[in-house]
């Protein structure tokens, strides 16, 4: 004989469940997305510091070369191959550019992890509170319309989460973006 | 006397390979934190040139750029956007604001130094 009781103490163990375990997790995910976002920054200060000092001393010794080939008759292949490795290390030095900036487009990408991840934790913390409302003595009804609120909340929270999440970035290359002028 | 460029970006790398890019190729480049800051610079000292990105904390690079329109000192100034959004909408909006142009995030330094020159000589 199936029993018409239901089980509203194991639901509600359940749900809390659910909000709980998805809570550690996403803290989880909260960390290391934010320890990421940390040494990345810290990369690409040390990576944009050393790139500068290169650069300087680069542009320094091209000076130096330029004062020598002044003074000196060098064969005109030797002064060919010096121009063509300048012409290298200025085109290295637009890709370097480029690339030191990619950490702006991915800590923006990051950040928009994190308020999902923050969103998906309310969205879970919604889920333990209206399981706590359940009452035991309830009627089928009465639990059957509760969880039904409890869905429809939970999708007009994610769907304000996704609204509020507009993608900044739509980067898939590594190449430059392009240019418009009005 | 070399131009001069006010460059808005709350990203520190980013700010540093504009005004090494800039300098680079003569112009005096003057840093600015978000739009707020940008605001208060541009106030300080009229420059020949704004380039701005659009999402900032305190205040966005479209804020920035109607607040900068409304002043008598800036409405024929050249504004770029500088900004990882790409979207026709977005375009559309930063246009209405009144900005002059729209680069899309990374930039190439030949190419946003093309762009200047063509912009302010």
């Amino acid at each position: 004989m199936q029993s018409e009781t239901i089980p509203v103490e194991e639901l509600r163990q359940l749900l809390a469940g659910v909000s709980d375990h998805g809570t550690q997790h996403l803290l989880e995910v909260e960390a290391d997305l934010m320890q990421t976002t940390y040494l990345l920054s810290e990369a690409i200060e040390k990576l944009g510091a050393c790139f500068m000092s290169v650069h300087e001393a680069v542009t320094a010794q091209q000076q130096e070369l330029d004062i020598l080939l002044q003074q000196s008759q060098l064969p005109a292949e030797q002064q060919q191959k010096l121009l063509q490795y300048r012409e290298h290390i200025a085109k290295e030095v637009n890709t370097a550019v480029t690339g030191l900036q990619f950490q702006d487009l991915t800590s923006q990408l990051i950040a928009r992890t994190i308020k999902r991840v923050n969103g998906l934790k309310e969205l879970l913390s919604a889920l333990a509170t209206h399981g706590n409302s359940m009452d035991s003595e309830q009627e089928h009804q009465e639990i059957a319309r509760l969880l039904q609120e409890m869905n429809q909340r939970l999708n007009s929270r994610s769907v304000e989460l996704s609204g509020g999440l507009r993608k900044a970035v739509d980067q898939h290359h590594m190449g430059s973006g392009e240019i418009e002028l009005f | 006397m070399a131009k001069t460029i006010l460059a808005v970006d709350d990203s520190g790398s980013l700010r540093q390979m504009v005004a090494f890019s800039l300098t680079a190729a003569g112009y005096q480049v003057v840093q600015a934190v978000d739009g707020q800051d940008g605001l208060n610079k541009a106030r300080d000292q009229v420059v020949d040139l704004v380039l701005t990105d659009q999402n900032m904390p305190n205040m966005d690079g479209l804020t920035l750029i109607k607040s900068l329109r409304g002043m008598s000192s800036y409405q024929k100034v050249p504004i770029l956007m500088l900004t990882t959004e790409s979207s026709d909408e977005m375009k559309a909006k930063g246009r209405a604001a009144g900005a002059n142009g729209w680069l899309v995030k990374p930039f190439d330094p030949k190419r946003l130094i093309d762009v200047v020159q063509k912009v302010i000589g």
